[in-house]
């Protein structure tokens, strides 16, 4: 009997989770539209500021509107299609893995899989938009969106991964994985020059706006070889870190170890 | 012929940090915490041969969740060994995960936003089941379990006791040899438990499937199993065929009569009065002794009876008596 490769098994479950997501047409609208306003009052306050101020820090208003259009592309890409990154830390504390456990594929696919949140078609349609009219982008430009737009969805999603194992460690991560990835999305919709000393260091480091965002952009923007290198190694750290403090989370939690360790 | 599971000197410890008392005590946690271990499975040994149909009961807390969570991998033991059809389940969890099912009453493998067929489908993917015979096991099943009215439905939108039997079957999708049941009946009313019951057993029966279940209910044990294993503080206790244990410790049942008359009276061999207040009395019934038809015939009888329930005692209440006697 064939066994159904991970990635389509993927998208079979991921299909199936938006499947059900979109079942509530009315929720799902209110939702949609909800961020389509919300998105769109921030991208008028922005066109409105640079009405005022030509640029800040080198940044115009179509810097800006590639720096939103793709973050708000890379959040509705995770939330369609990787929606249980959002709510994984309760997941694990409610002890909700213990099912997955006792199936015979990877935890981690299944959990990032499970669902899908209508609010993200919301950003992705915002972000589309934001993209195609306002970030002055050609055809030429598609292969560098498509690098960027990969890479910073790669980071994005390895950043909530890791905020979210949290949980096999500490009992309260359900809000502070949230908050985490709040932030990291914050700090990925203000221009990068206003980031400078530690506030630098942390978009570098623990709230990795720069590479999900930052670097995208300066590549788009400029291309080479070198912003190039630093989003593809920034995508292998982020990664592969994700995926170290999941599994060794998940070893802990099945040793006990965790807070909900009793089961 | 090798049994299905054989278990050795098995351990589970769970550390805690201790919750001081007050401001200070709570810094101090944080810094230099004082862990508390807990014993959850303290050295149990046991072995579950082909087509037996086991129960593991005791008090909450007494290991019974934590043995299960090990034997189907989910978790690693402190010490000891185990196998399930020569596998060690925490190393080779996902070669066994094709060998057995597993329920947890509380926790759902289905997608509740799905339609219960959509969850199907996506169980048959990860369990690679594709094939006529994958394909007849699941209307079988559909059918036995009476599923047909119900595949079109949010799993989110059913009632408890039609989410279980969906989450049985989806148990049973891949075909295991081997059913671990976690309080499957837990919080179904008295019919939902009957067809629970009933589904199990005839399962298991016709396939030849080994079932290992727990359950706070002792009708659960009565009806499903022939074996029970009493685990109390991680050991344990007892384990005999259920009939020996029925016969020594699920002979009573609780009759409570509610009555407009202030006083209520059974007066039987075998009947004893466990409680009373205004209006209501509790009957202990030894069905040994007197069947709980005859007991409740013989109080509406006497006339003026509002409204009864036959209860069976509490398992607590039955692993004391378990615990005096051994």
């Amino acid at each position: 009997m064939a066994r159904l490769s991970l990635p389509a098994l993927y998208a079979r479950t991921a299909r199936a989770a938006i499947a059900g997501s979109a079942a509530d047409r009315a929720n799902l609208t209110l939702q949609v539209f909800g961020m389509l306003i919300n998105n769109g009052f921030m991208l008028t306050l922005w066109v409105l500021f640079f009405a005022g101020f030509h640029s800040v820090g080198g940044w115009r208003l179509r810097d800006m509107a590639l720096l939103t259009g793709l973050i708000y592309a890379i959040a509705g890409v995770a939330g369609v299609a990787f929606g249980g990154y959002r709510d994984m830390a309760a997941t694990i504390l409610n002890g909700e893995i213990d099912a997955l456990l006792t199936q015979p594929r990877p935890v981690l696919a299944r959990l990032l899989s499970r669902d899908s949140l209508p609010i993200a078609w919301g950003d992705l349609g915002t972000g589309l938009a934001i993209l195609i009219a306002f970030a002055g982008l050609t055809w030429r430009d598609l292969p560098a969106l498509a690098f960027g737009w990969t890479c910073g969805l790669i980071v994005y999603l390895s950043a909530a991964v890791t905020f979210a194992s949290l949980a096999f460690w500490v009992g309260g991560a359900r809000s502070l994985a949230r908050d985490l990835t709040d932030f990291m999305i914050l700090m990925s919709t203000y221009p990068g020059s206003i980031y400078s000393g530690a506030s630098r260091a942390i978009a570098y480091t623990l709230l990795p706006a720069g590479f999900v965002v930052l670097t995208p952009v300066a590549f788009l923007r400029r291309p080479s070889l070198e912003s190039a290198a630093m989003e593809a190694a920034a995508v292998i750290v982020y990664a592969a870190l994700a995926a170290g403090v999941f599994h060794f989370g998940l070893t802990r939690y099945r040793r006990g170890a965790s807070p909900l360790g009793a089961g | 012929m090798p049994p299905v599971i054989s278990v050795q000197a098995l351990r589970k410890d769970f550390r805690y940090p201790r919750q001081g008392k007050g401001v200070a005590a709570a810094v101090r946690g944080v810094f230099a915490p004082d862990y508390q271990t807990v014993h959850a499975v303290d050295g149990i040994s046991l072995q579950i041969g082909e087509a037996e149909r086991v129960a593991i009961i005791g008090p909450n807390g007494a290991g019974k969740s934590t043995t299960l969570k090990m034997l189907s991998g989910v978790l690693e033991p402190s010490g000891g060994t185990a196998t399930v059809f020569g596998l060690t389940p925490w190393r080779q969890r996902s070669a066994l995960a094709y060998r057995i099912g597993v329920v947890f009453g509380q926790r759902s493998q289905l997608w509740a936003e799905l339609p219960v067929r959509a969850s199907f489908d996506l169980l048959g993917h990860i369990y690679d089941q594709r094939g006529p015979d994958a394909v007849a096991r699941r209307e079988d099943l559909i059918a036995r379990f009476d599923l047909g009215p119900l595949l079109g439905q949010p799993v989110g939108r059913l009632s408890l006791g039609q989410r279980m039997r969906c989450e049985i079957a989806a148990a049973l999708l891949h075909g295991p040899d081997l059913l671990f049941l976690d309080e499957p009946t837990i919080g179904l009313d008295i019919t939902a438990k009957a067809a629970i019951r009933d589904f199990i057993t005839q399962n298991a029966a016709g396939a030849g499937q080994t079932v290992v279940l727990t359950s706070h209910d002792t009708r659960d044990i009565e009806l499903v199993c022939d074996r029970v294993i009493v685990i109390n503080q991680g050991r344990i206790v007892v384990d005999q065929p259920t009939e020996q244990l029925r016969r020594q410790f699920l002979a009573h049942k609780l009759v409570t009569l509610h009555a407009p008359g202030r006083t209520v009276t059974l007066d039987l061999p075998g009947v004893t009065r466990r409680a009373s207040e205004p209006h209501l009395a509790v009957f202990e019934i030894d069905t040994r002794l007197v069947r709980v038809e005859h007991a409740v015939a013989a109080a509406l009888e006497g006339g003026g009876i509002e409204d009864i329930t036959i209860e069976d005692p509490p398992m607590e209440e039955v692993i004391r008596e378990i615990y005096a006697s051994v």
